[in-house]
């Protein structure tokens, strides 16, 4: 399947659904190459710059911790949403910043006004991304992972004496680590993960049902210029004190909606029959007013039925039935709070020093 | 299922039909169940209907898209397998068998003529 100027994998030879639980249950590895990586110098002048648009204190960010943020435009649009890490490779202080290969154009082009010398590194390294609870036994045979390493750690480790960045990350709603690995030594390093029976590798198809799943968040669904982070759901990533601040795009806006009512939210349907809740359909009250849309909706292999992210009008009241438009009948659909599936991360640590 | 007698034929929309005393049993093709991929919900089509070839009846929703099943041929639907609606995925597990849809009573016989064989499918599906 074409996928942002990629060939990408829907699924392996056994399905989606295969693929799916074997990560909630064991652990399976994502090929997600084709995810902008970059590094920029930690000085301070680039990190006032940035802070113009990623909403976090930059210069307070801990030593070997990875957040996840956005780029924000004037209006506090969300350009894209992505992980920013503070990391020392070979003596130097950088931010490792992960971000959607369908943005690259436009955040490469923040990137680099705000620092010239940012090293774009995906040419030269892959990145894979081993998800589930048994990706921690599976990944401990061939690299060193400390025992107190906790989600959104991030650290260099080797493997065969070349440098891999190592975070305890994904995208999945499970435990499990992203690997940026240097191009040379990534086929056989994942080659020798997958030996082990308790993993497999895993398409874009199961990734979108675990992240669904997880309630978590995609850019061009549930994200996107026109919506800001507050009215996606995910204030918890702004940095407040940073919305006082008239450096930061879109201040106002968002310290405005913070106070007051939003005019749409972010929900979780799910199916009440057998259809299949999709990206694009629409929502109506009982008396056949639209209410919303649906932006992502999958077949969730861990509830068996079909689940949803939408966003409705604020005014809605979600004690009242939702119906949603499957091949012109309206169907009832129900609100289930995200995430549909619980979050299994080993433990949080905090933001800043 | 020895029970089907008539050689197999498929539709450029990959539903495969085979004949027995004028009853067209019709279902996706193995190749369709495997470009759908993971099969979790069917719409049966009702019983007593008559449709025309081409006619969207039914659909398949797989995790990856919903699809329409047409009518291979003119005729009246008098069975569906009702087995699906409690288990789709039979149609990833066994599409040219135990993954039937529906019967149809057929109007026209010289419309099931027209339709592909089994090697005509197979050199369709190269192209």
């Amino acid at each position: 399947m074409p996928f942002a100027g990629f060939n990408m994998p829907i699924n392996y030879k056994t399905g989606i659904i295969n693929e799916h639980k074997n990560v909630r249950n064991h652990s399976g590895i994502f090929d997600v190459s084709h995810m902008g990586q970059i590094l920029i110098e930690n000085n301070e002048s680039y990190l006032h710059k940035l802070e113009k648009y990623i909403p976090l204190q930059l210069k307070k960010l801990i030593k070997n911790r990875s957040h996840y943020s956005f780029l924000l435009n004037k209006d506090g649009g969300v350009i894209d949403d992505l992980i920013i890490s503070n990391i020392d490779i070979k003596d130097k202080s950088y931010l490792y910043i992960v971000y959607n290969a369908s943005r690259k154009k436009e955040d490469e082009e923040i990137f680099i006004s705000c620092a010239h010398n940012a090293e774009k590194i995906y040419n030269k390294n892959c990145l894979f991304a081993i998800q589930g609870p048994d990706s921690i036994n599976v990944l401990k045979n061939i690299i060193e992972i400390p025992n107190n390493m906790n989600f959104f750690d991030i650290l260099i480790s080797k493997y065969n004496n070349n440098e891999i960045i190592v975070s305890r990350s994904g995208y999945t709603g499970e435990d499990g680590f992203e690997l940026s690995i240097p191009n040379e030594i990534a086929e056989n390093l994942i080659t020798n993960l997958l030996k082990n029976e308790n993993t497999m590798l895993c398409g874009l198809g199961s990734r979108d049902s675990l992240r669904l799943e997880a309630g978590l968040s995609l850019y061009g669904h549930e994200l996107n210029e026109k919506i800001t982070p507050i009215e996606a759901g995910l204030s918890w990533a702004l940095d407040k004190e940073r919305l006082e601040d008239e450096n930061l795009n879109g201040n106002k806006v968002l310290s405005d909606q913070l106070k007051n009512k939003l005019s749409n939210k972010k929900i979780g349907l799910i199916s009440t029959s057998k259809s299949m809740l999709r990206d694009g359909m629409t929502l109506f009250d009982n008396n056949n007013n639209e209410i919303g849309k649906i932006t992502s909706g999958c077949f969730s292999p861990n509830l068996k039925k079909s689940i949803a992210i939408g966003y409705i009008i604020s005014e809605f009241n979600t004690d009242n039935p939702i119906f949603c438009e499957i091949r012109k009948k309206l169907e009832l659909v129900k609100i289930n709070n995200l995430p549909f599936v619980k979050k299994n991360y080993k433990k949080n640590g905090s933001i800043y020093e | 299922m020895g029970a089907y007698m008539s050689e197999k034929k498929y539709t450029k929309d990959h539903e495969w039909v085979s004949i027995e005393n004028e009853i067209a049993t019709i279902g996706i093709s193995n190749h369709a169940q495997e470009s759908l991929g993971d099969i979790v919900f069917i719409e049966l089509p009702s019983v007593g209907n008559s449709v025309k070839a081409k006619e969207e009846i039914c659909v398949v929703e797989s995790v990856k898209a919903a699809s329409d099943i047409y009518a291979p041929i003119d005729g009246e639907i008098i069975e569906v397998n009702n087995n699906l609606e409690n288990d789709a995925a039979i149609i990833n597990q066994d599409a040219e068998n135990e993954g039937w849809i529906f019967k149809m009573k057929i109007s026209d016989s010289n419309q099931y003529s027209e339709l592909m064989s089994e090697d005509e499918y197979k050199q369709f599906l190269e192209q």
